[in-house]
């Protein structure tokens, strides 16, 4: 049967929606800036698809949380905030596509991202062309402020260096030093077991692991070679998704009952998502929830909470504390102009209840990383609450950890 | 390093029979209406979520044996929507299945949210068979056999009743098989809802083995495809022995040089294409 002509859309009205659309993406600016003072806009590219989602998702939710914060105490520079999000799909072509769009089309001031650490260096080499401030929230590969330093790019979250170096004295001590890693096999897998080999080394340790692909998701043929190798600990390097079905299947096969576990980073988003029983294992939090000695944290978890009604993570707390540093560095500065910004974030302080831990946390002038502690602990079966499944038991100052500049390889260049 | 060896074959058999469930699905709804089901993944995940909200409810294998069903349920629906692209461009039903898995995937974010989940089994499943072949659980066992009664199920179906005869028929020349007076129409319904239900049950089975997260059926997706193109498009047989070859494969690889165990799959897809375009069991003319 024919639809009748007064059930089909006509021709002419499509197109006339089609202009009209067209022009609404023209004009729109002109229409905000007559409504009221121009935003200050944050583009922020990370994987809210694929197997990061969730660390992606945590980093968005601090950021928007901080967004409506800056926002409630009257903005940037007397401007209001705009956070505009975008997903990279943890794929680094789409990463590039989004922060040119960001930048050339949406015209943001300040560039956030990305968790994937391959997407987060492909992104500083385009802020970097277009001189566009840039923080990294939670790319943790050595080289974004290592060799690869550029002077508009600043980051939040560890190195793999500052978790490794941290860490692994501990679990020698603890345990021996006959060590198994699985990694994965891109960026931040082989800077993060670089960082422990080199650390092993130091104290008179031997190794042996394998290099995974990054989505992998059956790690029997790994694990039965990890067995016969007999190691004193089983670093689990894995990411995201990965880390979990890892960790799930060395408990199915009862490896934690023959080697101790442990590694570099288990993030409370994925802690949250295994069972009891393979909550496990020494490792390290970038920022834990639960600090009783700092009363800035208490009230910033209980608004958290109430605003969001989840608990913040470290992920949660890196979005958080990129939006602030650009409020922080803008107000310093009195300019969102990318140099001025980035001269007043080097060795730039942040204050107590965005630093949100003891001891002074600081943007490092030479390579523009954070200089946060770097929290060592115990994962376990929830205790006092559903929340409770890390215990801290040591904090390394984050210099300490992350040892002179000289050592990343950074030479900072600035613009004349 | 026989030791070894045994160990990681054994491995690949029970990592293969997975992809076979998944790849059967995907090419019963192939062959017959020649749609290749860009969503096949992501009725995987429904499935596992399904799975998920069931088992509070009716626990662990009332969940397993409701889950699929539901899982079909939606196929049925989504078939609706799909005979309005069955006498168009291939190229239709293509970008279909592809808005459908972004559609999908879009709403099982918004409504379970990123964070994986966990589904609480049965904790014999969990254990190990032995001390010596630590790497196969029960679970493992459990979804073998879960594979094995299927793809047997599948076939003897396939072959011994009227409309698995006219399933097979319509395979070759549907156009026949309506002038028959065949209810073509039912046929793709009916077959396209069993598609879903292998992936509802494969959603359930992957629980236990990799959780459960609105992209879970991302990573299963392409090797069930290169499955079936190596077993060789039209032939279920073919995708059977394409998807144990495939995990073995991977298996061994994963043994020898674990970073490659991905994209060996891939050299495995080029090389087939390359010597045997139609598949090891497929047909002269399937694949063009």
């Amino acid at each position: 049967m024919s639809k009748t002509p007064s059930s089909r859309i006509p021709r002419r009205t499509i197109l006339r929606a089609g202009v009209a659309a067209g022009a609404l993406q023209i004009t729109s600016p002109f229409i905000l800036t007559a409504l009221g003072e121009t935003p200050v806009k944050i583009g922020m590219v990370n994987p809210l698809t694929g197997v990061l989602s969730a660390l992606a998702q945590s980093e968005v939710d601090g950021a928007k949380y901080a967004e409506a914060e800056i926002n409630k105490k009257g903005g940037i520079l007397g401007r209001p905030v705009e956070l505009l999000v975008e997903d990279s799909a943890n794929d680094v072509g789409t990463g590039v596509q989004k922060t040119r769009k960001l930048i050339d089309r949406d015209q943001v001031d300040v560039i956030l991202g990305d968790v994937n650490s391959g997407i987060a260096a492909a992104m500083g080499q385009v802020t970097n062309e277009k001189k566009v401030f840039h923080i990294v929230p939670g790319g943790h590969t050595d080289t974004i402020t290592g060799t690869d330093c550029h002077w508009n790019v600043f980051r939040v979250c560890n190195d793999t260096t500052m978790d490794t170096s941290a860490i692994t004295p501990e679990l020698v001590k603890r345990f021996g030093k006959k060590w198994f890693f699985i990694t994965p096999d891109y960026a931040y897998g082989h800077s993060l077991q670089d960082g422990f080999i080199k650390a092993l080394k130091k104290l008179g340790g031997t190794y042996d692991g394998d290099y995974l692909p990054i989505n992998n998701q059956d790690f029997s043929a790994t694990l039965i070679k990890a067995k016969g190798y007999k190691p004193d600990v089983l670093l689990n390097n894995m990411g995201g998704l990965t880390q979990i079905n890892c960790m799930k299947q060395i408990v199915q096969f009862g490896l934690q009952k023959d080697m101790a576990l442990g590694g570099a980073l288990f993030e409370f988003e994925t802690v949250k998502a295994l069972q009891p029983e393979a909550q496990a294992g020494w490792w390290v939090m970038e920022w834990w929830w639960d600090q009783p000695k700092v009363p800035e944290v208490g009230k910033f978890v209980a608004d958290y909470r109430a605003a969001t009604k989840k608990t913040p993570s470290a992920r949660d707390w890196f979005g958080y504390v990129s939006m602030h540093t650009v409020r922080v560095a803008a107000e310093k500065a009195k300019s969102l102009d990318g140099p001025k910004l980035s001269l007043t974030m080097e060795d730039m302080e942040l204050p107590p209840d965005v630093a949100l831990q003891a001891g002074k946390v600081r943007y490092r002038a030479g390579d523009h990383e954070l200089m946060p502690s770097v929290f060592i602990g115990q994962m376990h079966p929830p205790k006092a609450g559903p929340d409770d499944v890390y215990t801290i038991e040591a904090a390394v100052p984050g210099d300490d950890a992350a040892g002179p500049v000289a050592d990343t390889g950074c030479k900072m260049v600035h613009p004349a | 390093m026989l030791t070894l060896i045994l160990y990681n074959v054994t491995n690949g058999l029970m990592l293969g029979a997975f992809y076979v469930l998944m790849a059967l699905g995907l090419s019963l709804i192939l062959n017959l209406s020649n749609v290749i089901n860009f969503a096949h993944g992501n009725f995987l995940a429904l499935g596992a979520y399904m799975a998920l909200e069931l088992t509070k409810v009716v626990g662990f294998w009332g969940a397993f044996l409701i889950a699929p069903l539901l899982t079909a349920l939606f196929g049925v629906a989504v078939e609706l929507l799909m005979r309005f692209v069955y006498r168009r461009d291939p190229v239709y039903s293509l970008l279909l299945t592809f808005g459908l898995a972004f559609v999908m995937q879009g709403l099982m974010l918004w409504w379970w949210g990123p964070t994986p989940q966990e589904m609480h089994m049965v904790p014999a499943l969990e254990a190990p068979v032995s001390a010596d072949l630590f790497f196969i659980t029960w679970y493992r066992v459990f979804m073998v056999a879960i594979v094995i009664v299927t793809v047997i199920g599948v076939f003897a179906f396939l072959r011994y009743t009227r409309v698995g005869l006219r399933i097979r028929a319509g395979t070759l020349d549907l156009d026949t098989v309506s002038a028959l007076g065949v209810n073509v129409k039912l046929l793709r319904t009916f077959n396209f809802t069993m598609g879903c239900l292998l992936a509802g049950l494969s959603g359930v089975l992957a629980t236990g083995a990799i959780g459960i997260n609105p992209n879970m059926g991302d990573d299963l997706l392409m090797p069930s495809f290169i499955a079936i193109i190596i077993g060789g498009v039209g032939s279920l047989t073919g995708t059977l022995f394409g998807g144990l070859l495939i995990g073995v494969t991977a298996a061994l690889t994963a043994a020898v040089y674990p970073a490659a165990s991905e994209v060996v799959i891939f050299v495995m897809l080029v090389l087939v294409l390359l010597i045997r375009p139609r598949g090891l069991m497929g047909e002269e003319g399937m694949l063009t």
